[in-house]
């Protein structure tokens, strides 16, 4: 359709472009299943361990998105809405995570971890911060709070203020203002920034491989599984559960689809 | 706002499973350990555990040259586990090991042999075959990972380092990337412990090391100063001490033979670990070819590693 518009060979050429691209995507996944071949990946996929990864994954990827929504609608809505003394300070502080490694998160929440007055916590409750369940969640959501407020800000942002106005001429006050007419209308936004952050968080493994250490069946989510398996030899967990990941993937952004979700990250 | 009602929903049921996580009043040993000695520590534990059903282990893995830093930054573990008599003797000048016995704390050894991808494509057969040009050679990196350390004293010994220097085409931060990378083809050859080699023995060729190259590596554990769990960390060493425990290390072709001859820079002496090695080049070959018998005989206690890796095409457990 596109091919018969007038002056042929340029969306030719951009449409040949987007195929070699989904071509390399998947070639990547089916040659990896081709190593894999179908008797393991039946094997693999019906091992227990395989799902206790997934669900420890998808639960502590909720539970803390769950947590950064908490802090990021609200403060994505201050962010779009008002100015305040060093707004511009806040805004930039608040895109670091995006930009620094996660690597460096980890280290150093490991290095405050180490230090007054955390350290006098743990020793006196006896009680490890970080090397458990808690040091996962910290860590997904150090990563994805500041990104999860980012995006709500862009959903904020393309809400025109006209609609709050005239709620407010109304004699609505602002708290009802935002439950009843701004966040229906961010709805479709928050929704897909919702699953971007669901989908940050279960990837996350660099500040898990300083910060919290490997313990099978407690801190072991998908990518850190992977990396750990890796070094086990076990190239069938590897590429099984990268397969899993790249499912899981897909399903997130179908869901976006399907869901009717759209930002300005789709 | 059905749709935002039901994820309120998911959040809060999933925030029940942070609460089933929390934990009871059973001890949980915080276990410093190597990434190479993952298989055989995890098979440890399972029966540990059983046995003292109030006494968790958990482990943290990493390679051996990271452990220091996390040790001395976090002040926490209570057993500790490098891949190198070397590594533990950092953290016993740094006070944080006090009754370090060299005699007493070995469980097992690990042994150097030399792998390359199947069918041995550079025909590598001793350790001057490394020397010559062309063959991409694999080779550790001495800060990160004791195998690198080996690979620098074994070569120098032979007197070709300078030349293998210049055939080295990776650095590797932990010896399981030389396994992966030998696995891919990626190099021709390299030098790991028997119990990296096992656990690829689908996709590498196995080839022990003449006596004076063969590397005897003691693998020590102890028990931290600020252990929180002094009395059950003891436990779980002697544990890993007894006869029962150094079974397991040999499963996973270890040695553990307890006396192993060798000389000042830990080079083997005599051919005490001959048989281990024969029992690894018959494992690789039970792996390959399906005709080949799996007995006490022909693979000795290698036989689990070897039916674990039959199971699937691509190793898995």
């Amino acid at each position: 359709m596109a091919l018969r518009s007038r002056g042929g060979w340029w969306p030719a050429l951009c449409i040949g472009t987007a195929s070699i691209i989904l071509a390399v995507y998947l070639l990547l996944v089916t040659s990896n299943w081709i190593y894999l071949g179908w008797h393991d990946t039946l094997y693999f996929f019906s091992k227990s361990r395989m799902w206790e990864r997934f669900w420890l994954t998808v639960w502590t990827a909720t539970v803390s998105t769950s947590l950064s929504l908490l802090i990021g609608i609200p403060a994505g809505y201050a962010l779009s809405r008002f100015r305040f003394p060093c707004c511009y300070l806040v805004a930039s502080i608040i895109d670091l995570p995006i930009v620094v490694s996660p690597a460096v998160v980890g280290a150093f929440l490991f290095g405050i971890t180490t230090r007054f007055p955390f350290d006098w916590i743990s020793e006196y409750y006896g009680i490890y911060i970080g090397r458990n369940v808690y040091g996962v969640l910290l860590v997904q959501f150090t990563v994805t709070a500041a990104f999860c407020a980012r995006l709500m800000k862009a959903s904020f942002d393309m809400i025109p203020t006209r609609f709050e106005a005239v709620s407010h001429s109304l004699g609505a006050s602002p708290l009802r203002t935002f439950f009843k007419v701004l966040l229906p209308m961010a709805k479709n936004g928050i929704i897909a920034s919702m699953i971007v952050v669901w989908a940050r968080a279960a990837a996350e493994w660099e500040g898990l491989m300083l910060f919290v250490g490997a313990t099978e069946g407690k801190t072991d989510i998908m990518p850190f599984a992977i990396y750990l398996d890796w070094n086990g030899g076990m190239m069938g967990w590897v590429t099984s559960m990268s397969i899993v990941c790249i499912l899981m993937a897909v399903s997130a952004i179908s869901a976006v689809k399907i869901i009717g979700g759209r930002s300005n990250v789709w | 706002m059905k749709i935002i009602k039901s994820l309120v929903v998911l959040m809060v049921v999933s925030s029940f499973f942070l609460l089933t996580q929390a934990y009871g009043e059973e001890k949980r040993i915080l276990f410093h350990a190597g990434l190479g000695q993952r298989s055989a520590l995890n098979e440890i534990k399972g029966i540990f555990e059983k046995r003292n059903p109030d006494i968790k282990v958990n482990f943290s893995y990493k390679g051996s040259g990271y452990f220091i830093a996390d040790i001395t930054r976090s002040k926490q573990g209570d057993l500790f586990m490098p891949g190198e008599e070397f590594y533990l003797m950092q953290a016993v000048e740094r006070g944080f090991l006090t009754d370090y016995d060299p005699k007493t704390d070995i469980p097992a050894y690990f042994v150097t042999v030399i792998i390359t991808p199947k069918g041995n494509p550079k025909n590598i057969k001793k350790i001057e075959d490394f020397a010559r040009p062309g063959v991409r050679v694999g080779l550790g990196n001495p800060r990160s990972c004791a195998i690198g350390i080996w690979h620098q004293k074994t070569f120098k010994k032979a007197g070709i380092w300078d030349k293998v220097k210049e055939n080295a085409t990776m650095s590797a931060k932990c010896i399981p990337e030389l396994g992966n990378a030998t696995q891919h083809r990626a190099i021709d050859a390299t030098i790991v412990w028997a119990t990296t080699a096992v656990l690829y023995l689908r996709d590498v060729e196995i080839i022990p090391i003449e006596h004076k190259y063969r590397g005897i590596i003691r693998l020590p554990v102890g028990v931290l100063k600020f252990a929180r769990y002094r009395e059950e960390a003891q436990k779980l060493m002697d544990f890993i001490l007894s006869e029962e425990g150094r079974a397991i290390f040999h499963k996973h072709a270890y040695a553990v033979n307890s006396v192993i001859p060798v000389d000042k820079q830990g080079f083997c002496l005599d051919g005490i670990t001959d048989q281990d090695m024969g029992y690894l080049v018959n494992a690789a070959k039970a792996v390959k070819d399906a005709s080949y018998p799996v007995t006490e005989k022909t693979v000795g206690d290698l036989a689990g590693e070897v039916l674990r890796q039959k199971k699937s095409t691509r190793a898995g457990d």
